[in-house]
This record gives C-alpha cells, structure tokens and sequence, in this order.
C-alpha cells in the first residue's frame, strides 16, 4: 500500500507542477499592465458617458473577466494539492480520519465552484463580447466532468464518515 | 448506557488485577480499562466466553441491566 502511494503522490506532484507551470506561462503571457491603463482611463472617463454602452468599460470587463479565470484556475489547483494531504493521512494508516473526509467534502467543494463560476465568467464573457453563449455547449465541454467529479468526492466524504463511525465502533468492541 | 459491566467487582471477589485478566484472556490493557470504565460499545462472545472462564462465574456476574 505504501508504494501505491508513494507512485500517486509522484503522479499528483507532477500533475501539480505542471498545472502551476501552465498556469504561470498563461499569466506571463496575459498582458496585466493594462490594469494600470485601466485606472487611468477610470480617472479621466467621461462621467456623463453610460457605463454600458462606453467601448472602454465593455473592454475592461472583458479583460477583468478573463484575470478572473485565472483565480479559478489557480484555485482548482489548489484543490489538487488535497490530494496530497489525503495521500500523507493514507500513508500514515490513518484512512478514515476526520482530516479525509475534511479533504473530500473540500476538494468537492472547489471542482463545483470551479465549474460553475467558469461557467458564469464564460457567460459574462460572451455578454461583453455580444456572442452566442449557449449554456448547453459550454456543459458539453470538457471541464464540466468536475460536477460529477465533485459530486463524487461529496460521496466519498459520506461514505468515510459512516466508515470513521464503523472502525470506532468497532475499536469499542472487545 | 443500561448496560453496567461489574467487572470490577468480580475481580474483587476472585482477588485478580485486571492486567492478569488482560492476559489470561488475551487483550490488552488498554481495551481491558474500556470494558471496565463501560465506554465499550459492544463486547465479543469469545471475549465474554474467556473472561467466564477465567473468573469462573456467569454472564450475568459482569454485565447488569439498570433502566435509565
């Protein structure tokens, strides 16, 4: 068992590290100097003007939407590296401790609000941009099998808890 | 619980420590010091069985039912 986990914390690190690494070279990429033309443009809009309507703010929205997908991104991340506390507590024998289950109502947690704020920045995005959105679509692509994916680990947690609660009953029976 | 262990007081009576009973029946004392605070949540034929057989006496000697 010790080796199995020893391969699947190596596995996870890699994943890990390599999702960092994409995420830091599409950031690197993504122009965020413009925030501070941003602010300038802020300081000397004309108020008068509808917000809405004004091509610079429709611009910016779209530019402040796609920096917000990369918090997310940086956030479902994050959730990846749970996998690794739940490896350490399976590897020090602890399998249905309250940490566990912690993790999987966590991670689950994170893949569903990954999937729906994505969701709900795509929208925004295709609003800012004025094209089709077509919610069906975006929950055929590939990111969407975090729902389950979550959903699933929301199980798990069930089902750890009710194990937690069988191994003490069982450490109470002599 | 309503289920009280008197497991205390057969040791008294047979004038054996609970750490000898622990091993004359084969757990630890650890286990041993759950049965006799009552925190045991359930207790095994087999490990019933061996601590009868070792204080000599019934079931009924150890374990008692109290209405709450």
């Amino acid at each position: 068992m010790k080796d199995n986990t020893q391969v699947l914390t190596i596995i996870t690190w890699a994943i890990l590290l390599s999702s960092v690494s994409i995420l830091l070279n599409d950031m690197r990429e993504f122009d965020f100097n413009q925030f501070k033309e941003f602010q300038n443009w802020a300081r000397t809009a004309d108020k008068n003007e509808s917000w809405f309507t004004s091509q610079n703010a429709i611009k910016w929205s779209y530019y402040a939407i796609s920096a917000g997908l990369f918090f997310w991104r940086g956030y479902l991340i994050y959730g990846f590296s749970y996998f690794l506390s739940i490896l350490k507590e399976v590897e020090v024998g602890n399998y249905f401790s309250e940490k566990n289950i912690k993790y999987f109502r966590k991670i689950g947690n994170i893949f569903i609000a990954y999937t729906i704020n994505i969701l709900v920045l795509r929208f925004l995005l295709a609003a800012t941009n004025k094209s089709a959105f077509n919610f069906f679509n975006e929950l055929k692509t590939e990111f969407t099998f975090l729902i389950p994916a979550g959903l699933a680990f929301y199980i798990l947690a069930e089902i750890f808890k009710h194990a937690k609660k069988a191994e003490d009953e069982n450490k109470l029976t002599i | 619980m309503p289920i009280i262990v008197n497991l205390d007081v057969m040791l008294v009576k047979r004038n054996m420590k609970s750490k000898e009973l622990a091993e004359i029946i084969g757990i630890t004392t650890a286990n041993m010091s759950i049965l006799k605070s009552g925190k045991a949540r359930a207790v095994r034929f087999s490990t019933l069985e061996a601590i009868c057989k070792a204080l000599d006496c019934q079931p009924a000697d150890i374990l008692e039912y109290i209405e709450e």
